[in-house]
């Protein structure tokens, strides 16, 4: 029994915790052009929420996104020349997305433009409670994570608002759209 | 009888010489009250100051502890916006590739 609950005790955290950004990718930083590194906790999170407006109808719609939110991290890499960083520099964090809970809604590979994304949503009770984007591109390596309440599309239909460009998307006015709905479709534009 | 009476008036109302020392413990006395007083006026003097110097300290590190937060705060916005900005672009354009198979 004490052995049982020693286990649990130790395999608890474990199950709480989320992916960590592989170590390996801050050494990139040397070779890139631009680094983005962002990483807000619940607390600050809770801060830079207290300077959002509620006046202002954009800033009022993000305080509310991130009410829901217990933490974002992005990492952004942006080199000269291609082929700076390999695929084994995100495989660590793919086999952290492999994790149960961990589930990858999108995939889209471009062979022309040598793009490749994937989207992940971690899921608790039917609930979205994580969101993971890997985006690599010859140029340029983007990683997001973000833990807590939130809808892909919420964050992507921030485009056009709070000083956010907006990319238009063909076909596209879905805020009902469902995110479990797009089983890994690949695009293969050659 | 009368006499006698008269006799007690006289010697009660004659002028009496002071007992010895009884200037210096008068003086003393005036000088313990006076240094006693001052002490009592630096005391609450001390006390004024001191607690303006705790309210402009209190106030100062209030004052200073707002813009603090404020500063990071701010800086907290900012990061929060780009990484919004960010992943917002980066869903958009992959929505726009998944949409547009």
């Amino acid at each position: 029994m004490k052995v049982a609950l020693t286990v649990l005790l130790a395999v608890l955290p474990l199950a709480a915790q989320d992916i960590k950004m592989p170590v390996g990718l801050d050494r990139l930083a040397a070779k890139a052009s631009e680094v983005v590194d962002v990483s807000l906790d619940g607390p600050l999170l809770q801060l830079a929420s207290r300077f959002l407006s509620d006046k202002d109808p954009d800033e009022a719609n993000v305080k509310k996104l991130v009410g829901g939110l217990k933490g974002v991290y992005v990492k952004s890499f942006t080199f000269e020349d291609r082929d700076q960083y390999k695929e084994t520099d995100v495989e660590d964090l793919r086999t952290q997305l492999k994790a149960p809970g961990w589930s990858r809604i999108v995939s889209s590979r471009s062979k022309r433009n040598g793009d490749n994304s994937e989207v992940y949503l971690k899921t608790d009770a039917g609930q979205i409670t994580g969101l993971a984007v890997i985006v690599t591109e010859p140029k340029e390596l983007t990683i997001v994570n973000i833990i807590g309440f939130i809808r892909p599309e919420d964050i992507r239909d921030l485009g056009g608002h709070f000083g956010i460009p907006k990319i238009d998307v063909p076909g596209k006015n879905d805020k009902n759209d469902k995110p479990g709905n797009k089983n890994d479709k690949k695009e293969d534009n050659q | 009888m009368m006499d006698d009476f008269e006799k007690q008036i006289k010697d009660a109302l004659a002028p009496k010489e002071p007992s010895p020392f009884f200037e210096a413990r008068v003086l003393a006395a005036v000088k313990r009250q006076s240094r006693e007083q001052r002490a009592s006026s630096r005391m609450w003097w001390a006390s004024a100051i001191a607690a303006v110097l705790l309210v402009i300290s209190g106030s100062a590190w209030q004052y200073e502890k707002n813009a603090r937060e404020e500063a990071a705060g701010k800086d907290a916005k900012a990061r929060l916006e780009l990484a919004l900005k960010i992943t917002s672009v980066k869903l958009q354009r992959i929505s726009q590739r998944v949409e547009g198979i």
